[in-house]
């Protein structure tokens, strides 16, 4: 038992924060990579994406502590411009990400 | 201090009224209703400023009350056996965000088949739902126990939700003289020590999802709040004691211990039962006594070993059946035996569905037991006691 973890009494946390471990980067398997040069910020991603884990602009960004890595993304993109990238690349018990 | 004439229901009302409770939730259910119509009552007359949510069903009134108790007001409901069931899920909610929520449980049988009457199953039921749980002999004790039960509730080094639990008719519906403590004394006894979570200048997401590397935690965590309660039933009841006069003996009470040889142990209206029985039995010259359990979570288990220390005989006589074990005190009671001692521990499963237990079934136990120990047998892990067939 982990004597020095400092728990809140209710199980909560900050709002904008969540639990470390329900952060989606813990057990995602694949993210979202904007090709920047395909893409025509026409913001499909973004009306697409279920968790609202995408925000564009200038370019489009993905907020990897919500993203689940569906792909729904770079399925519905018209310019080809969203691959998913494996988090695990050569050692599987590694979780990827550099964040 | 005034003396009432008060059914279960109405002592449960009272002491909710006196604690000022801010929220209530509850849905009718036979025999817990009179509760909320008591309190209803004491609302529309001006004599409780309280916001009474109705809703749909048990469920509901719990998952409100987890609510309002996050945002750091006093809660109370009341139900029983099939709303106590329906419950089940978020008595779970309200104990592992450990919120104070207090509930009066009037005992009632579980269907099927379909029952009104009196028994503890429905709240052994929720034996590990990580409420404190507490049991009371008469309507004085309904009242007194439940202003306790939100001082231990409350309390910091516990903060943990408590059902306080009285059976169906032989209390909920049966009149008895109440002392009905002043507010002010109330007051005194019950300060407000309530946190609130859900605060819109501080906002909070409350119970995320939680994975191997903390839940384990968060549960030692609770199962120790819990274990504090033990310690806290006692300064509960010397405070309670000390102010109002009646000293219920806090997680338990010893009636005719002193000299005992057998000790009967029982929870609930039949100890009202057990202290007639031990007086008729003391008369003739038996040495018994009776051991009442008030806390049965925490179990008081250090209390009990001592008050048995000298006693050669156990009788514990359950209100419920765990079916495929026995008796849920009887299981507590030995396993709090088995490490110190070889006291053979008898074990009655009585009075289930409302069955009738008087004077007579339990000096009869009593010289039931006797006479299997003087013969040598080893106790049974339980029998059934009274039945028809």
């Amino acid at each position: 038992m982990s004597k020095s973890l400092t728990l809140p009494r209710t199980p909560s946390a900050e709002a904008g924060t969540m639990a470390r471990s329900s952060l989606a980067r813990v057990w995602r398997e694949q993210r979202p990579l904007v090709k920047m040069d395909l893409c025509n910020l026409c913001g499909r991603c973004l009306f697409y994406c279920p968790e609202g884990a995408l925000a564009g602009g200038r370019e489009i960004l993905a907020n990897l502590d919500f993203c689940k890595g569906c792909g729904i993304c770079a399925n519905e993109c018209p310019a080809r411009a969203i691959v998913m990238q494996p988090e695990y690349t050569k050692d599987p018990g590694l979780i990827g990400g550099d964040e | 201090m005034i003396r009432q004439l008060l059914n279960g229901n109405e002592a449960a009302a009272a002491a909710a009224r006196l604690a000022k409770i801010e929220v209530m939730a509850a849905y009718p259910i036979t025999p817990a209703s009179g509760v909320m119509e008591g309190l209803s009552r004491h609302i529309a007359a001006g004599e409780l400023r309280c916001n009474f949510i109705r809703v749909e069903s048990d469920h509901s009134a719990l998952a409100s009350l987890i609510g309002a108790a996050l945002c750091g007001v006093r809660t109370f409901s009341a139900t029983n056996s099939q709303g106590l069931a329906y419950m089940s899920e978020l008595l779970y909610h309200a104990s592992g965000l450990r919120l104070p929520v207090v509930m009066a449980v009037v005992n009632r049988a579980l269907s099927a088949p379909h029952s009104r009457f009196p028994e503890h199953g429905d709240a052994m039921a929720q034996e590990a739902s990580g409420w404190i749980q507490l049991y009371c002999e008469n309507n004085q004790e309904v009242l007194d126990t439940l202003l306790q039960a939100f001082y231990l509730a409350e309390d910091e080094q516990v903060s943990l939700p408590a059902m306080v639990n009285y059976e169906s008719y032989i209390q909920s519906h049966t009149r008895e003289v109440v002392e009905v403590p002043a507010q002010e004394e109330v007051d005194a006894f019950l300060p407000r020590r309530l946190q609130a979570w859900l605060d819109v200048e501080h906002p909070r997401g409350i119970n995320v999802v939680t994975g191997p590397e903390l839940y384990m935690d968060y549960k030692y965590a609770q199962d120790e709040a819990l274990q504090r309660a033990l310690a806290v039933c006692g300064q509960v009841n010397e405070a309670f004691a000390a102010r109002f006069g009646r000293d219920w003996g806090g997680a338990a009470e010893g009636y005719r211990l002193e000299g005992a040889e057998l000790a009967m142990v029982t929870m609930g209206s039949m100890a009202a039962t057990a202290r007639m029985a031990v007086d008729q039995l003391r008369d003739e010259g038996q040495k018994v006594g009776l051991l009442k359990v008030r806390l049965f979570r925490p179990f008081p288990a250090p209390r009990i070993l001592r008050m048995l220390v000298g006693v050669q005989t156990v009788l514990v006589i359950d209100r419920n059946i765990i079916y495929g074990s026995g008796g849920a005190l009887a299981r507590e009671v030995r396993s709090v035996l088995s490490h110190q001692s070889d006291t053979p521990v008898y074990s009655f499963i009585a009075g289930l569905g409302g069955r009738e237990v008087g004077t007579g079934d339990l000096v009869k136990m009593y010289h039931d037991a006797r006479q299997a120990q003087a013969s040598g047998k080893k106790p049974a892990p339980y029998a059934w006691y009274g039945l028809t067939g």
